[in-house]
């Protein structure tokens, strides 16, 4: 069964998070078992992106084999998922950052990962580096393609001197 | 006075010279002996007592003194008609001299002048020929410095229009920055990653 990744699971970061997370899961449970009688042991809280992806894989993380599982998934994600590297202007929110992811999971590669960075000399629009490749998506190369039109818009505003 | 007057007077000098020193030995030279040798002889002694009594020392000393302030007035007026002729020539050679310098000066400043002349000639030939190297110089300057310009002109608006993507890009962020929200971008986004969907769907089957 693949795994459903959720929206906000986007970076590799994320999913190191999460196995994080499980592993202190284990280490809780561990240490319950071991526990004195009538010793209270607080439980960690899972994230909401953890919340997320046990939701929508339909796991029980009380169940320890389902936990391995999804470890087991989530180490396979973090070994095969692509990375891609986006970089912006500013900081994306999240919502655009999701419907960006949204649509390279449906379009390129359902566990498409990303990394967002920034990237200061981008006016507008934003860069791709694919394993092999770099994709320039920012104004600058859409200046290069309009340069005959440019310049004739500025030979037409100096009056052609 | 001409040299028919000098001779003239240096003549006459000569000959009163001559005619007093003759006068002179013919007085100092006569025979005092007596002979008496006949009656002729008597008379010439007797003769010759008359002129020794005639021309006795002081009518000989009188004709001395005659013939010396004769002299002296001959000689006085020849000095005299000399200085003057020596004035005169004096006069005549000064004119002479006065005309032969000024000719002669009057030669040399012709000369001065033609060299001065063919000095100033080559100095304005030599002038002339340094302003038309200079007029080449600088009109070949010009057009090397025109040359440059154009072709300097033409580098900056090459580099211009090479680099005119990099700097309204840059002019735009300079002046919007981050104020464009992604959030408007993001149709133009998804555009652009729909236009390269392909390129980076192979990238990726591709692998690293």
């Amino acid at each position: 069964m693949e795994l459903k990744i959720p929206i906000t699971l986007v970076s590799r970061y994320d999913v190191s998070r999460l196995l994080r997370e499980l592993n202190s899961l284990d280490d809780f449970f561990a240490g319950a078992k071991s526990r004195p009688a009538g010793t209270a042991l607080p439980a960690p809280r899972p994230s909401n992106l953890l919340n997320q992806l046990v939701s929508d894989n339909q796991v029980n993380l009380l169940e320890e084999a389902q936990r391995q599982q999804l470890k087991a998934r989530l180490e396979g994600l973090l070994k095969t998922a692509p990375q891609l590297r986006i970089s912006f202007s500013s900081e994306p929110p999240a919502k655009v950052l999701e419907q960006i992811l949204s649509w390279m999971r449906q379009n390129i590669h359902p566990t498409l990962l990303l990394q967002v960075g920034l990237q200061p000399n981008v006016a507008a629009g934003f860069m791709l580096r694919t394993p092999n490749k770099w994709f320039d998506m920012s104004l600058r190369p859409r200046l290069q393609k309009e340069q005959p039109y440019l310049i004739e818009l500025i030979a037409g505003a100096t009056g052609g001197q | 006075m001409n040299t028919g007057g000098l001779v003239l007077v240096v003549g006459s000098l000569l000959s009163a010279t001559a005619a007093f020193v003759w006068l002179a030995l013919r007085l100092n030279g006569a025979p005092s002996g007596k002979k008496a040798n006949g009656p002729q002889e008597a008379l010439v002694d007797s003769a010759k007592e008359d002129v020794e009594h005639i021309f006795n020392d002081e009518f000989r000393e009188e004709l001395r003194n005659r013939g010396r302030l004769h002299f002296e007035k001959i000689i006085g007026e020849n000095a005299m008609f000399l200085q003057q002729d020596l004035r005169q020539t004096t006069s005549q050679l000064n004119d002479y001299m006065r005309a032969e310098i000024t000719r002669t000066l009057q030669e040399e400043f012709k000369k001065y002048e033609q060299s001065i002349a063919d000095a100033k000639q080559l100095a304005l030939g030599s002038i002339e020929k340094t302003i038309d190297t200079i007029e080449q110089q600088r009109q070949y300057l010009e057009q090397q410095l025109k040359t440059q310009s154009e072709e300097q002109k033409k580098h900056i608006l090459k580099q211009f229009e090479g680099q005119m993507a990099n700097i309204i890009n840059h002019y735009i962020l300079h002046a919007i920055g981050n104020q464009i929200d992604l959030s408007d971008q993001l149709e133009y986004i998804l555009a652009e990653l729909e236009a390269n969907k392909q390129a980076i769907v192979e990238d990726i089957q591709r692998g690293a």
